[in-house]
This record gives C-alpha cells, structure tokens and sequence, in this order.
C-alpha cells in the first residue's frame, strides 16, 4: 500500500485542530483512535490525502461528573470508560458495551467519539447513549452546537457534523440507582466481532414487576441506531410476564428495518433481535438482570 | 510526505523517518529493523502485531507512525533484560505454547499488558486478555498454561 501519499497533520491543540479543519474542511478525513480508518487507508478506502490526526489533543480525554450529567471527552477510549468509577456507578451500560467492542487491543485504542463519527449502524457504543439520551457536541471555530444523540445520525457513515467541525464532548443523563440494564450484542466470535444485531435497554420496574419505565435502543437493524418506541410504548405500565415479553419481543422484531448482508440476513436479524429482546426482559423478570448503583444527588 | 518521529522503543530513544500515514506495524519491521511484530490480517483482528504502547496492549497496525512521538513502544525483543528472558517467555517455551511460532511474540504482548495491569489474574482475565489474539495451530491450552505459570491466580 501507498503511504505516501498522504499528508499526516498532528496538532497539539484543540484551537490548532479547529484551524486546520476550517482551513481544509472536507479535504481532510479524521482520525482518533485508528481502529477504523487505518483498516480503510490500507483498503484504499479513504480517498482524502489529508489525514487530521486527533491522538495528541489530551484536553479531550476525560470523564467530569456535572450535578446529574457525566461529561465524556471526545478522546476518552473504551478502556477508559470500562475502568471509569463514575461510569461503573451511574451509567454502567457503557462499561458493559465497551467490554464487548473489538479486544482489549482495540479498547486501548478506539475512543467515543470515533465510534459516533464513523457512524456504523452497528457501532457497540451508540445504542447505550441513545438509553442514556446522550448529547454530542460539535465545536468549530466561531462556535458550538449540542444534538441528541438520536439526532446525530443522518444513516450510515452519514451524520450531522459539517466538514469544519470536530466532536468535543459527549453528555450522558446518570441513571437511577436501582434500575435494570441491560447490553446485549449477537456477533460471530466473542471478540473483534461487529454487531449482527446489538441492543441497549434501562428499565425501572417496581415490585410487583410492573414497567414504570423503559428505554429500548438496537443496532445493526437499521440505517442508524434505532428507539424501538413501539415496544417501549406497548410495555410501559404493563406488568411483566412470558406472554408480555413475547410480545414486545415481537414487536421490536417487526419495528426494526433491517437488510440482509454479509454478517446476516434481514430475516436472521428479525429473529435475532426477539431472541436478544426476549432474553434481556427474561433476566429483569426472574431478577438476574443487573442494576445501577450510583444514586444521584438528593436521592436517598 | 514523510515525517520524522521520535518515541521510547524497548527503553532506548530512537528517531525514524517514514512516510507520515505507515503503520506502526511496517515502521518497526521495516525501517527500524523489530521483526517480532507480525503482519497478520493487518486490521486489529488477529494480534500478532500486539505491542505495548505505554504498559497497555495495542495493535500496531492501526497505529500510525504519526501517533507515536513521544509514547512509550515495547516489544518481545524488550522484554529481554541483560540477555535474560522475561518470565512469560521463559514460560511459553517450557509450556510449548507455540507450534508455528507466528502468533507468539504477540499473545506475550498481550499477556505482558495484562500482568502489568493484574499481576494475578484469574482465568476468565487471562482468556479476556488474549481474546484478540488469534493462534491458527491451536495452542491456546499451553498458552493459557504458561501465562497462569508466570502470574495466575494461586490455588
């Protein structure tokens, strides 16, 4: 493969990086972690001869706690959100996810924002943050703009940013301590594997087992992440039982749009994801499901 | 465009010149003549090119040269202090945990990140760690065996 044919620019600052991308906009491809670009660059996939190279701007790589809100820096990678005490105890979710995404060569390597801005349907991060109703930052020169999570994405590999903007800063809502969670992933190893069908799910349920709440969010099954709202409607307030969660299984199965491709078939993606839906609401039934421990501030 | 790169390999500062976008995979191999770091699938799936960039275990191949100045790379040939093997080399040979020997240097990699994270890992760790690691002769039970001699969890 040809390497030099590119022409790498590794700015230390985000004002630098921000200055470079007004200067050449969509000239220039990104790259964070690497995780995915170099596979392209040595696909010959990237047709850009600009490489803007994020990995020095160390300002972005934190997690912050702010009041009921978790602050993610753009570069914070996926090992550093399994091993973050903050996520762990507020939105455990992302810990989970992380786990699951590539090996833990990749975890040390690819980062948050990486993962949004590659924009794969099938992204293992992306499902989680839409239960969390997360927020994404975009930050140019002049200014800065937020957009819900759900929002964000335009279909694959497409999303809102503009060529002259960077992704700064993810925003997550803290989960109630309490609630059941849940992060389930189909692929065809236990690692480096993409997601034939993933799903993201936050529920708080009473004693009683009855749903006060749900948060229903799948990958793989659609242009972009998805909310299964049908489902999330149908369950909400219902009390949970085998023929219910039959039910909202089955109409998560018929809600989803997905296509058939190499990793499977629109059909196998269907059953996959009742089987996915089923399980996940079986566990929160008998209880094995896990919950979030953090409580949030004036909870007690 | 080449660039010019300064970074730690195996404790001594080095300086290498090399097209600006070429992996860390093919810098090391190639112009700084480290010929444990193997070319596999050269897309993060396989392992064989694990190094440890600053104590944690990363595929090389998706590194550009560019992302390196200043980091700390160590590869199998660092792990040999004064002439002598590290222990998880020492371990993988008396275990013969490797047939063909091309996945070795790194599934060392990647179990030399996990001992330096958890110096007593317990199975499912050391599984975990070596996830991304794939052995197509199949030695994973030796393998397994010679990372547990060196840091497993006492019974």
């Amino acid at each position: 493969m040809n390497y030099s044919q590119y022409n790498v620019h590794s700015p230390q600052t985000l004002n630098e990086a921000l200055g470079i991308l007004k200067e050449k906009s969509s000239e220039v491809r990104l790259i964070a972690g690497g995780t995915d670009v170099m596979v392209q660059i040595k696909d010959g996939l990237v047709k850009e001869r600009e490489l803007l190279n994020l990995s020095y701007l160390n300002d972005l790589k934190y997690i912050k706690e702010d009041g009921n809100e978790i602050r993610i820096g753009a570069l914070t990678t996926y090992k550093e959100l399994e091993d973050s005490t903050l996520i762990n105890q507020y939105a455990p979710i992302i810990s989970d996810a992380s786990k699951t995404i590539g090996a833990i060569q990749i975890q040390n390597l690819g980062t948050i924002a990486g993962n949004l801005g590659n924009a794969s349907p099938a992204g293992d991060s992306i499902p989680p943050l839409y239960v969390l109703n997360a927020r994404v930052k975009l930050q140019n020169m002049e200014s800065e703009r937020v957009i819900p999570v759900n929002e964000f994405f335009l279909g694959p590999r497409k999303t809102k940013r503009l060529p002259d903007e960077l992704i700064t800063e993810i925003t997550i809502e803290k989960v109630k301590a309490g609630s059941n969670y849940f992060f389930k992933k189909l692929g065809l190893r236990e690692a480096n594997a993409i997601s034939i069908v993933n799903v993201a799910c936050i529920a708080e349920l009473d004693q009683e087992k009855n749903v006060n709440s749900i948060k229903l969010a799948l990958g793989a099954v659609a242009p972009t992440v998805i909310r299964a709202v049908k489902a999330e409607t149908l369950v909400t307030g219902k009390q949970l039982d085998l023929k219910v969660i039959d039910e909202v299984a089955r109409t998560v199965s018929e809600e989803i749009s997905p296509i058939s491709d190499i990793r499977g078939s629109a059909e196998y993606r269907r059953r996959a994801a009742y089987g996915l839906v089923y399980e996940g609401l079986y566990e929160l039934l008998v209880g094995t499901a896990k919950k979030v421990g953090g409580k949030l501030s004036g909870e007690y | 465009m080449d660039v010019s790169v300064t970074f730690t390999l195996n404790g001594k500062q080095v300086t290498v010149k090399a097209p600006a976008a070429k992996s860390l995979l093919r810098a090391l191999r190639e112009d700084l003549n480290i010929t444990s770091v193997k070319p596999g699938c050269e897309a993060g799936e396989c392992g064989a090119c694990t190094v440890l960039m600053d104590g944690k275990a990363v595929t090389s191949c998706l590194i550009m040269i560019s992302q390196v100045e200043g980091h700390q790379i160590v590869t199998a040939e660092g792990l040999i202090k004064d002439g002598q093997m590290d222990p998880l080399q020492q371990a993988f040979i008396e275990e013969g945990a490797s047939q063909c020997g091309y996945c070795t240097p790194g599934f060392i990699m990647s179990a030399k990140g996990l001992l330096i994270e958890k110096p007593n890992p317990n199975e499912n760790e050391i599984l975990d760690a070596i996830s991304g690691n794939i052995c197509r002769c199949g030695a994973y039970p030796r393998i397994v065996n010679a990372i547990k001699k060196v840091g497993g969890e006492q019974e």
